[in-house]
């Protein structure tokens, strides 16, 4: 450790390394874009090395770093109301990697749902919304519990709530999308308007 | 095991496989008999795989740019956290000092352990009597509202219930009076060259648990938990109705609070003639009783930027029930204790200026004054002493 109260730049870049990647999976399901979930990240790793080795508590580093990016990852996407929840798929990476989905029309349909999710997560209270994320990017309860500083044992109350509340919210928004035009009408535009992309 | 030890949380994580080694088999002996479980968990099992089914649908980025970020990220460790000038007027003192009291206010709140309830005979009111200086490192205070946390925390859940309105002239010392509700004094021997009427703000917080926990959790204030009982309560701020009197020549000053922009041509600066005079009743926050104040607001304050010695220094000698608590920024003013009237008083400076401006602020008798002008110590203190 450096001076009393700051990380030496090899610690760091150490505590960077190990957790940037695994960070970004996470909070890049909410958000538009990869540059945008390294934006959020990054942003996160600085707060860390303001404050400190001596602000965090021993061993709970990465906890404390999916606290803050998934956080200001779910901020973020609240207030992309405004803007909408879907992203434009690029049908040049993996999101779109099999045939089907280089389709517009395929493609167009599965922005849709991704937006369809986001909006049912940015309904939900912040921490309903952070329960769901952890859990279904693969964290445990225990890393869950660390990471949002509850019991392990309130893991499972906390999820099963935000998963019904979701739920809830998703299906309902199902429902009303079944019934809006926008795909019919979006049927009859120009299609080729997104030029289809055949993968390998 | 007995079906009433089972709730829904239990039966969450048995699904997940996430329920201890030595409690699986009596839950499993439990729930294979017991067909209230079983509905349970096919509800609880039908909301996951909904939730599992929407998530899958998110994407997964294409590799994370560690190498690239990690570069960019270097050349920021460096740099301080700000990147706007703080700038200093007397109007960012008070917003400052006034979101400082609600932000202070919030986190008394929700330290009271255990919280019982947020009754209104539960809550205090807490008068400013006296005045004190905090400094603040501005790389701190700009993170803050770069991060534009502080602003969150503060906009997000304040209501107006008394919006501010702007000033308005009035004739004179009797009819501010009257309107302000308290005795205004003014320099003797001068006629204001206007006074202003101010109406009163006021405004609720209504505590949002998770968003305050997760300031607390940016600021590496971790260890400080809220309690769920906490969300939703409700603290309430009031800047009473005051007055602003202006001597000399003050330039715009009236067109700027009326929020006016006057033509690039047609601007008039003030000179060193003009004094501003504020006058307010102290402002009140009504909070919880029962409060270790002291420990709180030494996490405010080390939320604020200042060291764990720095803060727990600070608080020893402060009563915060009645410490109306100003927060300047490090660097960019200097400020001397002083006696106005033989109440305590901050004069304040801007730093690396040579036009002399001061702004002198002490509380008499429940009133705050501020004075602002131009001149030296002895100067502005004369000044003060003509006030009645």
């Amino acid at each position: 450790m450096g001076m009393a109260g700051t990380w030496t730049e090899a610690e760091f870049e150490s505590i960077f390394r190990d957790q940037f990647a695994r960070i970004v999976r996470v909070v890049r399901r909410v958000l538009r874009s990869d540059a945008e979930a390294e934006e959020v990240c990054a942003d996160a790793f600085l707060k860390l090395y303001r404050i400190g080795p001596d602000g965090i508590a021993e061993d709970t580093t990465g906890a404390w770093l999916y606290r803050v990016a998934t956080r200001s990852a779910i901020d973020r996407l609240r207030r992309h109301k405004s803007r909408g929840f879907g992203e434009q798929l690029d049908a040049s990476r993996g999101d779109v990697a099999d045939g089907l989905e280089s389709d517009p029309l395929c493609r167009l349909v599965r922005e849709e749902r991704i937006a369809e999710v986001r909006f049912a997560l940015a309904r939900l209270k912040a921490e309903k919304a952070q329960v769901l994320l952890l859990r279904h990017s693969g964290l445990s309860y225990q890393e869950i519990a660390a990471a949002m500083l509850i019991r392990p044992a309130s893991v499972g109350t906390m999820l099963a709530r935000a998963e019904a509340e979701f739920s809830k919210v998703y299906q309902r928004q199902q429902r009303l999308s079944k019934r809006a035009p926008r795909l019919q009408a979006a049927n009859h535009e120009d299609l080729s308007l997104g030029t289809p992309t055949k993968e390998g | 095991m007995k079906h009433n030890e089972i709730d829904t949380g239990i039966l969450r994580a048995y699904l997940d496989g996430e329920v201890n080694g030595d409690r699986v088999s009596a839950l499993t002996e439990h729930v294979d008999t017991c067909a209230e479980c079983q509905a349970e968990m096919k509800v609880l099992s039908s909301h996951a795989a909904s939730v599992r089914g929407g998530l899958d649908f998110l994407p997964q980025p294409a590799a994370a740019g560690v190498a690239p970020t990690w570069s960019a990220l270097q050349l920021r460790l460096g740099q301080p956290a700000a990147n706007a000038p703080a700038r200093w007027s007397p109007w960012r003192t008070w917003s400052l000092a006034a979101g400082g009291a609600v932000a202070i206010a919030a986190v008394l709140a929700f330290t009271v352990a255990p919280v019982r309830g947020w009754a209104e005979n539960l809550l205090s009111i807490f008068r400013m009597e006296h005045i004190a200086v905090v400094e603040l490192n501005p790389d701190a205070v700009n993170a803050l509202e770069n991060d534009q946390l502080m602003r969150r925390m503060i906009s997000a859940d304040v209501t107006q219930t008394e919006a501010p309105q702007k000033p308005q002239p009035v004739a004179d010392a009797a009819t501010a009076s009257k309107l302000a509700g308290f005795q205004i004094r003014l320099i003797a021997g001068e006629t204001p060259a206007l006074l202003l009427f101010r109406t009163p703000i006021s405004a609720q917080l209504k505590l949002d648990r998770d968003r305050l926990q997760s300031i607390l959790d940016e600021a590496g204030r971790s260890d400080v938990q809220i309690p769920q009982s906490a969300d939703g309560a409700v603290i309430s701020m009031r800047v009473p109705a005051g007055i602003i009197a202006m001597y000399g020549n003050c330039g715009d000053a009236f067109e700027h609070f009326q929020g006016k922009q006057p033509r690039a041509s047609a601007i008039q600066p003030e000179d060193g003639s003009c004094v501003r005079l504020n006058e307010v009743p102290s402002p009140t926050v009504t909070a919880p009783q029962q409060l270790d104040t002291a420990e709180i607001v030494r996490a405010a304050l080390q939320f604020a930027g200042l060291s764990a010695s720095e803060a727990a220094n600070f608080t020893q000698t402060i009563d915060w029930t009645s410490t109306f608590v100003m927060p300047i920024l490090h660097g960019q003013l200097s400020y001397e204790k002083v006696s106005v009237g033989g109440n305590d008083g901050a004069l304040l400076r801007p730093k690396n200026q040579q036009s002399g401006q001061f702004t002198l602020h002490w509380v008499d008798n429940g009133i705050l004054y501020s004075l602002m002008g131009t001149g030296d110590n002895t100067a502005a203190l004369n000044l003060a002493s003509q006030i009645e």
